[in-house]
């Protein structure tokens, strides 16, 4: 009897070796041969990044490894069936307690949060310094400075339990302290703070909502003395309500929140200029592209996305001139702004490789603004290098 | 996922398979020629240029022990061989272990300028340099045969099978191995399973857990908490188990899918009794190596107490060295031989008076405390790390970021600390041995899943 069972729980576990190593094998084989099929792509939409692409056999990096490694990257870029994996990945990471994807945090209600940025401190100077530089040599023309913060920063609250990130109101104070002499630094915090209890953020995207760039435009409006008897009546409308925003696709978390997209437009639309909006492809009459509200960003609704320079003339009663220095944040406070100005001339330095004191020379600008949103305002790379003096 | 691993998508779904494809299909005589042939293309592909390093290695390995066997019988001119290979074997190492931190400290220290700065450590090379040092010796002895196949010395140093973490395996236990070896489908399936739980060892928890503990690396230490300080340390205790240990794992596996049995390296370290015990079941095949060819001849056991004493600081001060030449390691090092040395001469008989637990919980604080010097860059940032474990210079007891690493990797923490008990792996074989084809079926899917989610951390 004792014998036999010895002799069950050995054939048993023989079986079960058997299998396991032909299990083994077939999925190895398998895998091997599916990953034979040559479907490269060069982008992920999924995860909002550059694939790596097959490297380029020579000597030279053979011999310094660096085809080796290139070649691994390639190959788990190109893994099959990808976008699936980094979906499994992400459920599997939230069972075991992470809030934490990609530098976006699962909050609270069904907020995404991006992460406070931590300050590029040389580069940050550097932008500065410029800004400075560049105020002194126009001094009759006011240059603004406002930063928005971003959610996380404004939102705290809804962050996971116990997340901390970056102290961004400590790194605006410090700005504002470094900021050149002459340059007017707008508090936009306090005001999107004292409305932190309305929706002025997109729960999966990492910009502001239409509502949060108009309190933030009001208050631009203050402090820039412009003519507040030109603000019309503004009425806002959804043009969708089945957006999913940028932090989805970055972080992977499919919160299934779908939230809608206003536009603002005047009540009466009398009050409103008309426009002409120069994208450096051809004119057209609005700051919209409703085409892309079927493609994968739908905040690229507001001005088309990013442009390195959008020209915007009006028929508004003023000679005033803006410059408009700025990132996708002010995509969507633009319509705002235009009221006030005969002509705003908004450039990303991030697109842009001219020199800013050109458009001074050629235009006559009346204002300087830099809109940015904290985060790419202090890892920007760009900004020092298109206001300089050539 | 660096190139030249096992837990990399080219080696997982482009090496493996064809390798052992090709392997299974050779006749007997050609299966070394094949293995050692991949082997070298293995190395190369982690480490270009270092493969002619190793390769000058072994031959010279191979000539000093046809030298040495030849002259066995003159005990002067054997010992001259002996000690001519061993200086350069050490030599050679010793260039690529310490090379970078001389030429760097010659260049601080020097008016001229040495261009010259000494290269990385090649993959492999403590562990290929003590294997070959362990063949050597033993023909010395007259305790194995010198070999006179170049091939099959060069298949034990250059193996890709224990080439990434080891284990160290004695050239007296290969041998037999060398010449022939059993394969059959039970053992191979064991290799498999063997080999699944290395890889998700690495890349499940090593990893993951890794994340954590790099985390608390990033803060400065005035910005870490006690919570925060004993979480960083626990991850790292954690890390380099599951890491080493999933490394030996997929070497065991992979040997058995050949016919290899190669001696096992952790034996649940972290359940010992006192950090004598510890370091018994920690790295065995290393802390084999080290007793058989280093502290016996030393005198091993047998000498006098103070001698003893000398030996066993000694050999520490040595461990600590061979991972760099930092005061953090001297430090470690030092901290371990101390502890050891004391518990040797009288902290035993209070381990001994004590509950098992109590014990047990000694030995992996004291472990705790010596992976602190064991991961600081530095002796300075060591004790400022340890302070911060008790208090001294940090930011409170427990804050809100230290709450955050908790919360968020706590089901991790705690299914690791599960793992590190017999009971489960012990448990699920003893179920499994119970049942029939069911049961093998769900075996399967098991294996298949933790294989699946593998691919799935290595690729994304």
């Amino acid at each position: 009897m004792k014998q036999k069972r010895q002799k069950d729980f050995k054939s048993g576990r023989a079986y079960r070796r058997k299998t396991a190593a032909l299990s083994f094998f077939g999925l190895l084989v398998l895998i091997s041969l599916l990953e034979l099929i040559p479907l490269e792509k060069e982008f992920s939409e999924k995860e909002n990044r550059p694939l790596a692409a097959r490297p380029k056999l020579t000597l030279e990096n053979v011999a310094d490894g660096s085809f080796m490694e290139q070649y691994e990257e390639f190959r788990s870029d190109q893994f099959l069936g990808r976008n699936l994996w980094v979906s499994v990945k992400n459920r599997v990471d939230l069972i075991i307690g992470k809030r934490e994807s990609n530098g976006v945090f699962k909050g609270k209600d069904g907020y995404l949060l991006e992460a406070v940025a931590a300050a590029d401190q040389a580069k940050l100077e550097e932008n500065l310094n410029a800004m400075g530089e560049f105020k002194a040599r126009y001094e009759k023309i006011p240059v603004y400075l406002a930063l928005a913060p971003n959610a996380a920063n404004i939102l705290a609250d809804k962050l996971p339990r116990f997340a901390v990130t970056e102290d961004q109101s400590g790194m605006f104070r410090s700005i504002w302290q470094e900021l050149g002499e002459g340059i007017t630094w707008v508090d936009l915090s306090k005001t999107l703070s004292s409305h932190k209890k309305e929706e002025i953020y997109y729960r999966t995207d990492s910009h502001w909502t239409t509502l949060g760039a108009y309190y933030a435009s009001q208050q631009l409006v203050e402090a820039m003395g412009l003519d507040g008897t030109k603000t019309p009546k503004w009425e806002k409308y959804a043009v969708t309500n089945i957006f999913t925003g940028d932090l989805s696709l970055r972080s992977g978390y499919q919160t299934g929140y779908q939230e809608s997209i206003y536009i603002y437009a005047a009540e009466n639309e009398k009050e409103m200029p008309k426009i002409v909006v120069d994208y450096g492809e051809g004119k057209i009459s609005t700051l919209y592209d409703r085409m892309k509200l079927k493609e994968r960003d739908a905040y690229e609704l507001f001005l088309g996305g990013s442009h390195e320079m959008v020209n915007i003339r009006t028929t508004a009663d003023t000679t005033d001139r803006l410059l408009l220095v700025k990132d996708s944040y002010a995509n969507c406070l633009i319509p705002f702004l235009v009221p006030y100005f005969r002509e705003i001339i908004a450039v990303d330095p991030e697109y842009y490789e001219g020199n800013l004191n050109d458009i001074m020379k050629e235009k006559k600008i009346s204002s300087v603004l830099f809109l940015y949103n904290g985060n790419t305002f202090v890892q920007d790379q760009k900004i020092s290098g298109v206001l300089q003096d050539e | 996922m660096v190139a030249g691993l096992f837990d990399s998508v080219v080696f997982l779904f482009t090496f493996l398979p064809v390798v052992l494809f090709l392997y299974y299909l050779m006749p007997g005589q050609l299966k070394n020629v094949l293995l050692l042939l991949v082997s070298l293309v293995f190395y190369a592909w982690g480490e270009p240029a270092a493969v002619f390093v190793l390769a000058g290695m072994i031959l010279f390995n191979y000539a000093c022990g046809l030298h040495i066997a030849g002259v066995l019988k003159n005990r002067r001119r054997a010992r001259a061989g002996l000690m001519f290979c061993v200086i350069v074997d050490l030599g050679v190492l010793g260039f690529f272990l310490f090379g970078r931190t001389v030429f760097g400290g010659l260049n601080m220290i020097l008016p001229v300028h040495i261009p010259f700065q000494g290269f990385a450590l090649p993959m492999g090379m403590s562990f290929y340099t003590l294997q070959l040092l362990s063949y050597i010796i033993d023909v010395y002895r007259g305790k194995v045969k010198a070999q006179k196949n170049p091939a099959d010395l060069a298949l034990y140093a250059a193996m890709f099978i224990k080439m990434p973490g080891g284990p160290v395996a004695l050239y007296s236990e290969m041998e037999k191995q060398l010449r022939a070896r059993q394969i059959s489908p039970g053992k191979v399936g064991e290799g498999v399973m063997y080999f699944v739980r290395g890889l998700s060892k690495k890349v499940l928890f090593a990893d993951n857990i890794g994340l954590l503990f790099a985390e608390v690396m990033a803060m400065d230490a005035g910005q870490r908490s006690v919570l925060s300080a004993w979480l960083g340390c626990a991850a790292f205790a954690f890390k380099i188990y599951y890491n080493l240990s999933g490394y030996t794992d997929m070497a065991l596996g992979l040997g058995k899918m050949t016919g290899f049995e190669l001696p096992g390296n952790f034996d649940y370290p972290y359940l010992a009794g006192s950090t004598t015990e510890f370091w018994y079941k920690w790295h065995m095949s290393l802390g084999g190596w080290f007793r058989e060819y280093v502290y016996h001849p030393l005198g091993g056991g047998d000498a006098e107490e103070l001698k003893q004493v000398r030996n066993i600081l000694l050999i520490w001060l040595m461990a600590g060295l061979a991972h760099g030449l930092s005061g953090n390691y001297v430090v470690w090092g030092l901290y371990c031989g101390i502890l050891m040395v004391a518990e040797k001469l009288f902290l035993w008989r209070m381990l001994d008076r004590m509950p098992g637990f109590l014990g047990r919980i000694y030995s992996i604080v004291m472990v705790m405390i010596g992976w602190v010097f064991f991961f600081s860059p530095g002796a300075g940032g060591g004790f400022a790390y340890l302070g911060n474990m008790f208090g001294i210079g940090a930011a409170g007891l427990a804050d809100d970021r230290g709450m955050y690493l908790l919360v968020t990797n706590l089901g991790l923490l705690i299914i690791m600390a599960v793992g590190l008990l017999p009971l489960v792996h012990k448990g699920y074989e003893s179920i499994m041995d119970r049942g029939g084809r069911g049961l093998a079926l769900v075996n399967c899917v098991i294996y298949g899943v933790m294989f699946g989610l593998c691919v799935v951390y290595i690729v994304c």
